[in-house]
């Protein structure tokens, strides 16, 4: 066993567990630790990949930004009376949870199916090996030509929800004048 | 049992594992009835798109599918900072995470 | 990333990592003392000078007294997250640390061991290389606001909640800062590779500027001379990432106790200390790399100190060697002199009030590190034309 198949399959079981613990505990703030457990393995199974920017820019923006949010507002909500806030109802819970593996299964049987057809071509581009830096100019580059448009208009939705969620965390909530 | 499914790792392997995160917070979405746990599977289930993105580029020496999960990061950040502020100013209206309550449309 | 190609490389690599983790961890009680009779210097007091000459041994007296001390978990605390809370410290720090260039690379020509001959190897003085060496580093210690949380949260305490949400908010607000002010030296240097940086602050000051060369022989070319408001904003915003004075309010003694550890107590607490001291050492590192030159020796290149020291040793071994040796100590005297900024300021300045904290990260730091990056891209622009 090489040493990437061995990190591979250490990550895929400690993104799996965690990711199942974050649906499976009853307290909310383990299931947001358990979420930033699993953001931090997937940003080293990027590493693997070689994708070495997106690995740092997920580690910086998931881990350490918007899992820290969700685990402050767990923690103000203090919710004593409200741990296991599972679905209710044995039948349609039976219902969620075969249509889930249903998914599951077409999912992987598609996968297993049509991989065969793609024709892996992993030493064609430089860019995608080496320490990082290379693809990361390369990154940089295409971001502000080919896809220009698409980073000038993420920039104008982060200014509205910015303002839109100061906003809505100032007004008392509700539609009608109390 | 055919061994080299274990030691050699192919894109099938990133794939499934992606598929397998995804389930899982498409569970967590239909199971839990707790907003902000809701808001997590999402979060959990967008990353592993972003798995299945770099993988891609990997494999077919691409750097699109990276710029791809720099847009879904960057939606995912802004997705959850426009939830919580949902969540937390219902939360201080009503005391209630509970997802059935939000059906109650009426202020 | 790569840890080598047979045994002997992998096992040194193994060891440096020990090593360097071993720096950390021996380095706090030094700094402790430092700060104590530091403090008390400053503030026209003896400190500690009983214990051993100086007051040295003092340490070792403080360490007895935390091995020994009751192990105490409070009721209502969660008991995973508060004993998983002062592990999960000493993390970031140390994860970080290993990711920083403490020397030049020595090399060790091939040789005969066993039986079998080894070599040639080329060691860094690094824990890790890693390519994209500061969004690597700035990622790690950014999950300390999770160590902050679980503590604060598992302690079960409401003055440790309260402290816990202050800092975590703290360090989250000022990583913006944080990362927008080394934007400048990332665009200047062209790099993430904080090796790279330091090999660009070599020699005199030099630049080019519209197909002309401009020089000062009186200025080590150093990057603190190209990106005075960075290294400013870079400073500040270290000290609020290392919840330090003026900018710990998360324990705040007056308001809240002692913050998130207010619940520990003995070795637990110690190692809280040794994650606070962590990310000083990092910060410190960080900014001797970007501003100061880091390894480098003022006005002289590595190539020069490497050309003397190939005239004064025997082989190309024992002079790589001692290359790696001077720069390591260079790099510890600026290392040291911003550790003792640190513990300067911290008993120097009072604390802000917490809205000032925030006022200062959100309206002041943010604005100017944007106006910084500006700048900064245009000017190299122009530069390059």
């Amino acid at each position: 066993m090489t040493a990437d198949s061995f990190l591979f399959w250490f990550l895929a079981i400690v993104t799996v567990t965690s990711g199942l613990s974050v649906i499976l505990m009853n307290n909310p703030i383990y299931s947001a630790l358990s979420l930033a457990m699993t953001m931090v393995g997937i940003s080293a199974l990027f590493i693997t990949l070689n994708a070495f920017f997106i690995a740092g820019v997920q580690l910086i923006v998931y881990a350490g930004a918007v899992m820290v949010l969700f685990t402050m507002v767990l923690m103000l909500f203090d919710l004593k009376h409200e741990m296991q806030a599972f679905v209710k109802g044995k039948f349609t819970g039976f219902i969620k949870v075969a249509s889930v593996g249903l998914l599951a299964g077409l999912l992987v049987g598609a996968i297993l199916m049509s991989v065969g057809l793609f024709t892996e071509k992993t030493t064609d581009n430089p860019v995608t090996f080496g320490t990082g830096m290379e693809a990361t100019k390369a990154l940089g580059r295409i971001l502000y030509t080919k896809y220009l448009l698409g980073f000038e208009a993420l920039g104008v939705l982060l200014l509205v929800i910015a303002i839109g969620a100061v906003a809505l965390s100032r007004s008392k909530g509700g539609t009608h004048e109390h | 049992m055919n061994i080299s499914i274990i030691t050699d790792i192919t894109l099938a392997h990133y794939l499934i594992l992606a598929a397998v995160l995804f389930v899982i917070g498409m569970a967590g979405v239909l199971l839990r009835r707790n907003v902000i746990v809701l808001l997590m599977s999402i979060e959990l289930m967008l990353n592993s798109v972003n798995l299945t993105f770099i993988a891609f580029s990997k494999y077919l020496g691409l750097l699109d599918g990276h710029i791809m999960v720099f847009f879904v990061m960057t939606i995912a950040a802004a997705e959850a900072a426009v939830g919580l502020a949902l969540a937390v100013s219902i939360f201080k209206r009503f005391k209630e995470v509970n997802i059935r309550f939000f059906e109650h449309l009426k202020g | 990333m790569n840890m080598g190609k047979d045994a002997f490389e992998i096992i040194v690599n193994g060891l440096k990592l020990v090593i360097i983790f071993l720096m950390i961890v021996q380095l706090v009680p030094i700094l402790v003392w430092v700060e104590r009779r530091g403090s008390a210097f400053i503030q026209n007091r003896l400190g500690p000078n009983r214990v051993g000459p100086l007051g040295l041994m003092q340490l070792l007296a403080d360490a007895v007294k935390f091995l020994t001390k009751e192990s105490f978990v409070p009721d209502t605390a969660k008991p995973v997250l508060y004993y998983a809370a002062p592990i999960f410290a000493l993390i970031p720090g140390a994860v970080a640390f290993a990711a920083i260039p403490l020397s030049t690379a020595f090399t060790v020509g091939t040789f005969e061991l066993f039986g079998s001959s080894w070599g040639p190897y080329t060691f860094l003085v690094q824990g890790y290389d890693i390519g994209i060496g500061i969004v690597f580093i700035l990622g790690v210690s950014s999950l300390a606001a999770y160590t902050l949380l679980m503590a604060g949260w598992g302690s079960g305490n409401k003055y440790s909640l309260m402290g816990a949400l202050r800092a975590s908010a703290q360090t989250i607000s000022y990583e913006l800062a944080l990362g927008l002010s080394i934007v400048g030296v990332i665009i200047m240097y062209n790099t993430f590779n904080l090796t790279d940086m330091t090999m660009a602050q070599q020699g005199p000051l030099h630049f080019s500027f519209m197909g002309y060369t401009v020089a000062a022989s009186w200025l080590p070319n150093w990057g603190i001379f190209y990106q005075p408001l960075g290294a400013l904003l870079f400073f500040t915003a270290t000290f609020a990432e290392s919840n330090r004075l003026p900018f710990d309010l998360a324990e705040g003694e007056a308001e809240l106790v002692a913050g998130f550890h207010t619940e520990y107590g003995g070795f637990k607490f110690n190692m809280f200390f040794i994650g606070e001291y962590g990310h000083m050492m990092v910060a410190a590192s960080l900014m001797s790399i970007f501003f100061f030159g880091g390894f480098g020796i003022p006005f002289v290149t590595v190539d020069q100190v490497h050309q003397w020291a190939v005239t004064v040793t025997s082989t190309p071994n024992w002079a790589s060697a001692l290359v790696a040796l001077i720069h390591f100590l260079v790099f510890n005297v600026k290392f040291f002199a911003f550790l003792w900024i640190f513990i300067w300021v911290r008993w120097t300045l009072p604390r802000f009030r917490y809205d000032q904290l925030m006022d200062l990260g959100w309206k002041t730091m943010l604005p100017w590190a944007l106006v910084n990056t500006i700048l900064t891209a245009t000017v190299v622009y122009i530069a390059s034309l």
